[in-house]
């Protein structure tokens, strides 16, 4: 018994006394080789490329070329500049709608679920996350399938109320608008989720009070609501626009960057940076203008998570 | 729970018929895009340009000539090495590492985190110039198992968020069991991962689930059928000769999507329901 308090008061003793544990690198070094060596390097290499000629033509002796390929995409007189241009506008305006497209609907399909008279609520948010479940991938393919002009089931409704075909996929305008919608498809479940989360967190005696003094329906959201939803989402509104920003597969499985250009085969219409590097890399061996594209995009990704973590503070409590 | 059973005023009642009118719109709108599949993979190729709900010649004709190619079941096959991959593989980076920064003592432990998510802040799809070019060059672009590699990378956020559980488990079972004698390896095999496991089904099922929406790096790497995932399989059906495949990519999207599906409901319903947080309260 003895015995056994001193052993305890030596082990927290041991405890208290900083002492390096190098085993500790040994459980470490699964993480730490593969981050280094798949996504730490990757990353520096891009950099590297981005300063060079590296394609097709130079594939094996690729030079150092300075700031040439950023120059190309950013001087108005290149004609990369205006491809790029018009793509980096599309990718922000894209990021920006269908982010708050998005969180809005999610927002306000979640108030009107958040009614304590709806008896059958909690069937109706089963239902309603049915997008969010389904893979992405898949849902996005199949949208790809109904939005066809010709065959597809959308168009085909459609015709039955009397309204011609869309040219959904294949105007400029409306591969757009498509983007959009299926985007505003597959990502309001989640929205709509965090906002109920946030939405039940908020106690019931602040409308109470509210009510008594006399609060319209549309004051206690403007000033209860909204104010409480607001900061229990935003730490997911900010990493959300990052991830639309670089959101590939909305984009190249729906349309695949299409309908083309007339001026450039680069990308096309609804191409965002993401998918623009993907095409520069694998249809056209450009590994440099893909490399300095990437980097812009690096750039804005550091701005955003920056921003997102002065704005909410997280993991800063991380040990 | 019995409450006052009170009449709904006028407002309220029209506030509730509204919403419900609305909501049955959105569910209309989340419904029936998934039952046009349902309908496309029954129905025979030349039979499905319509509006019409209920397939005009039901068959399963679809579903046969996806099996009589033997190609999806070549997909399914790659996609679940792949997801398997994966999910162990993120199993081992990320549990080591988490017992590391929840246990043990070492420079770099207080920010040691923080670095590595702020590294992996970056996409590593935005890297595929460089992969592609630099897998060209050693000859090593078609193959699955550079494909999983390659994916293998990403690992901060969730050695972070199994930290964190880590940093849930008594320190005082650890403490007995030093007493007893045991080192790290003992507390890390027969303490920390059993008491954890909840959490590190959700890191494999999600991971698992998440490398079926997987699709920029496996079109930079892999190239010949033979090594497609069923993504790159159903996007090569929907985007060939659209009007006579639409019927198998329905087929095929149903079978592929529909257990990944109930799987993603049954992680969500258990993690809604506070297995995972609550269940080492210590």
């Amino acid at each position: 018994m003895l015995s056994q308090q001193i052993r305890i008061r030596q082990a927290k003793k041991r405890r208290t006394r900083y002492q390096v544990q190098w085993s500790a690198y040994g459980y470490l070094s699964p993480a730490l080789v593969t981050i280094a060596v798949l996504s730490v390097i990757p990353t520096l290499l891009t950099f590297a490329v981005a300063f060079t000629n590296a394609s097709a033509i130079h594939f094996t002796n690729p030079s150092f070329v300075g700031l040439k390929n950023f120059a190309a995409l950013f001087n108005l007189n290149d004609p990369l500049a205006q491809v790029f241009i018009p793509t980096f506008i599309w990718t922000v305006v894209f990021a920006f709608v269908t982010t708050a497209l998005n969180y809005f609907v999610g927002l306000f399909l979640a108030v009107l679920l958040n009614n304590k008279n709806m008896r059958e609520t909690r069937l109706y948010r089963a239902i309603l996350i049915i997008p969010w479940a389904v893979p992405a991938l898949i849902s996005t393919l199949i949208w790809q399938g109904l939005l066809n002009q010709s065959y597809g089931q959308v168009n085909a409704v459609l015709h039955m109320v009397g309204i011609p075909a869309i040219p959904w996929l294949v105007s400029p305008l409306w591969a757009r608008v498509s983007i959009i919608l299926v985007n505003l498809w597959l990502s309001f479940p989640f929205m709509m989720t965090v906002c109920l989360g946030g939405l039940q967190a908020i106690p019931g005696e602040w409308y109470e009070a509210a009510s008594i003094d006399g609060a319209t329906f549309w004051q206690r959201f403007r000033y209860i609501t909204l104010p409480s939803i607001w900061k229990i989402s935003l730490p997911l509104v900010i990493p959300s626009f990052a991830f639309q920003f670089n959101n590939f597969n909305a984009v190249y499985l729906l349309t695949g960057g299409g309908p083309a250009r007339n001026s450039t085969q680069f990308a096309g219409y609804t191409d965002i940076l993401a998918s623009a590097a993907y095409k520069m890399t694998l249809d056209f061996n450009r590994y440099d203008l893909a490399a300095t594209i990437a980097v812009v995009l690096f750039i804005l990704v550091g701005f955003f998570s920056w921003i997102n973590m002065r704005a909410t503070g997280a993991f800063r409590e991380a040990d | 729970m019995p409450q006052f059973k009170h009449r709904l005023s006028v407002s309220e009642l029209l506030t509730l018929w509204l919403s419900r009118v609305v909501i049955w719109v959105a569910i209309i709108l989340v419904i029936v895009p998934m039952l046009y599949v349902v309908t496309a993979s029954f129905n025979p190729s030349q039979a499905y340009f319509s509006s019409s709900l209920i397939p005009s010649h039901p068959s399963l004709a679809n579903y046969r000539a996806l099996f009589a190619q033997g190609q999806f079941l070549i997909w399914l096959k790659n996609s679940s090495i792949v997801a398997l991959s994966l999910g162990l593989g993120q199993l081992v980076i990320t549990s080591t590492a988490a017992y590391a920064f929840s246990r043990m003592r070492f420079y770099g432990r207080k920010n040691g985190i923080m670095i590595l998510l702020i590294l992996q802040m970056f996409p590593n799809f935005l890297t595929i110039s460089v992969i592609y070019y630099g897998l060209a060059q050693v000859g090593l672009l078609d193959n699955l198992w550079v494909y999983i590699l390659v994916q293998l990378g990403g690992s901060a956020f969730n050695i972070w968020l199994l930290k964190n559980y880590f940093d849930t488990v008594p320190r005082e079972l650890d403490e007995a069991a030093i007493m007893d004698g045991a080192g790290h390896r003992q507390i890390f095999w027969k303490i920390v991962l059993p008491l954890a496991r909840p959490m590190l089904m959700v890191i494999f099922f999600f991971t698992l689930i998440g490398s079926f929406s997987e699709y920029i790096l496996a079109g930079t790497i892999i190239q010949s059928a033979s090594n497609y995932t069923l993504g790159l399989g159903l996007y090569s059906l929907i985007s060939g000769e659209f009007a006579k495949n639409w019927g198998e990519f329905a087929a095929a999207a149903l079978l592929s999507a529909a257990p990944l599906t109930i799987g993603f409901g049954i992680i969500n319903k258990w993690i809604a329901s506070g297995l995972v947080a609550g269940s080492v309260k210590g």
